[in-house]
């Protein structure tokens, strides 16, 4: 039951997160700079190893995290991230900051769908997206969208276990398994 | 016997006046009829006892020869039959036993060449077997490495592919993929 406790403990990290976000004022910017950094700049493998590796003192990590996003990002966010990392949970950066953007998204009464695409997505893109994502979910959807250049092309929505892959490496991997 | 001495006396008695009358011719030849007498009675004393034990004893001799060849001759006889029965045992004993020995070759010969037969058979059927397998070894070999030759060859396409298409992507492209998604997401559902 070791990971329902750790589930049960990200929940409560999540909604302790919003409501800091709550009393800082602005909910949707601190989300969306919380979920873009831990998904995008935190996200990224390297980063992800220095910042679990057991070895590496909390100091450094934080002061890696702090020098990375630096100005560029609201302080309130850099002191979540480094509050995660100080009590050991920096391999769960990536899911903590899924659920807040999912809590964020239930109190506006819509669901969240994490996108991943291979180029940043213009605001009319993303309108459209969100628009069509809602007529084929039937829900308000909100789309959170970072990118990653290793889809090749196209982009992967997904509505909380529902993904809508439209990405040129998932096409690849299809035709690689008919073919294997 | 009994009988020629009978005639003997006869003849005697009938000889005898002659004799008397004169003593010539057959006479001569005659005895005196007191000694013709005591010869007879002698012969008589003489015959009676050669009659009464010798000549029963004699006959006796002789039969008990008669019937000691006799029973020999039978015993010889016995034990001729008894030999060739004998013979004649040993005769089919002797035929049954080569007719055995007839029949063991034959046997033998037949179960060799049956055996060589089985020998043969088993060693063929071994022979087809491990040729079976080994084209079966070889056909599942070269199915696997042509799969494996296969899936190299789709990899490394692919791989080509992707950075083919990874780089001549360019920002229009990328922009009409995502949009052509975004619409048939609209589209579909």
């Amino acid at each position: 039951m070791e990971s329902t406790a750790h589930s049960d403990r990200l929940a409560g990290y999540s909604s302790a997160l919003m409501d800091i976000a709550r009393a800082e004022g602005d909910v949707d910017s601190f989300v969306d700079e919380f979920y873009s950094a831990a998904k995008t700049i935190l996200g990224t493998s390297e980063l992800r190893e220095t910042l679990t590796d057991a070895r590496i003192p909390v100091v450094r990590k934080q002061g890696i995290v702090g020098d990375l996003l630096g100005p560029r990002v609201n302080g309130v966010v850099v002191a979540s991230i480094n509050f995660l990392i100080a009590v050991g949970e920096a391999r769960s950066l990536e899911e903590v900051a899924s659920r807040v953007a999912q809590l964020a998204a239930e109190e506006e009464g819509t669901v969240v769908a994490e996108v991943q695409s291979a180029v940043a997505l213009d605001a009319g893109q993303v309108a459209r997206l969100e628009a069509a994502l809602s007529k084929a979910t039937g829900k308000r959807v909100q789309a959170k969208v970072v990118t990653d250049p290793a889809l090749i092309g196209g982009l992967v929505a997904k509505i909380g276990d529902t993904v809508f892959d439209g990405s040129v490496k998932s096409r690849f991997a299809d035709v690689r398994e008919q073919w294997g | 016997m009994l009988s020629l001495m009978t005639q003997a006396f006869l003849l005697f008695e009938e000889a005898t006046p002659a004799a008397e009358e004169e003593t010539s011719g057959v006479a001569l030849l005659l005895p005196d009829k007191n000694e013709a007498i005591a010869g007879i009675i002698a012969f008589a004393i003489v015959f009676f006892f050669i009659w009464k034990w010798a000549v029963p004893a004699l006959n006796k001799t002789l039969e008990a020869r008669q019937q000691a060849i006799r029973s020999e001759l039978e015993a010889a006889e016995a034990s001729k039959v008894e030999a060739e029965s004998l013979l004649r045992d040993y005769e089919d004993q002797l035929s049954g036993a080569k007719a055995e020995a007839n029949k063991i070759v034959d046997d033998a010969r037949a179960s060799g060449e049956q055996v060589k037969a089985d020998v043969v058979a088993r060693a063929e059927t071994e022979a087809d077997q491990i040729k079976e397998r080994a084209h079966g070894e070889i056909v599942g070999e070269r199915e696997r490495v042509a799969g494996e030759l296969r899936r190299q060859v789709a990899d490394l396409s692919i791989d080509v592919a992707e950075k083919v298409v990874g780089s001549s992507l360019d920002a229009e492209g990328q922009r009409e993929l995502v949009d052509r998604y975004i619409d048939d997401l609209g589209g579909v559902h």
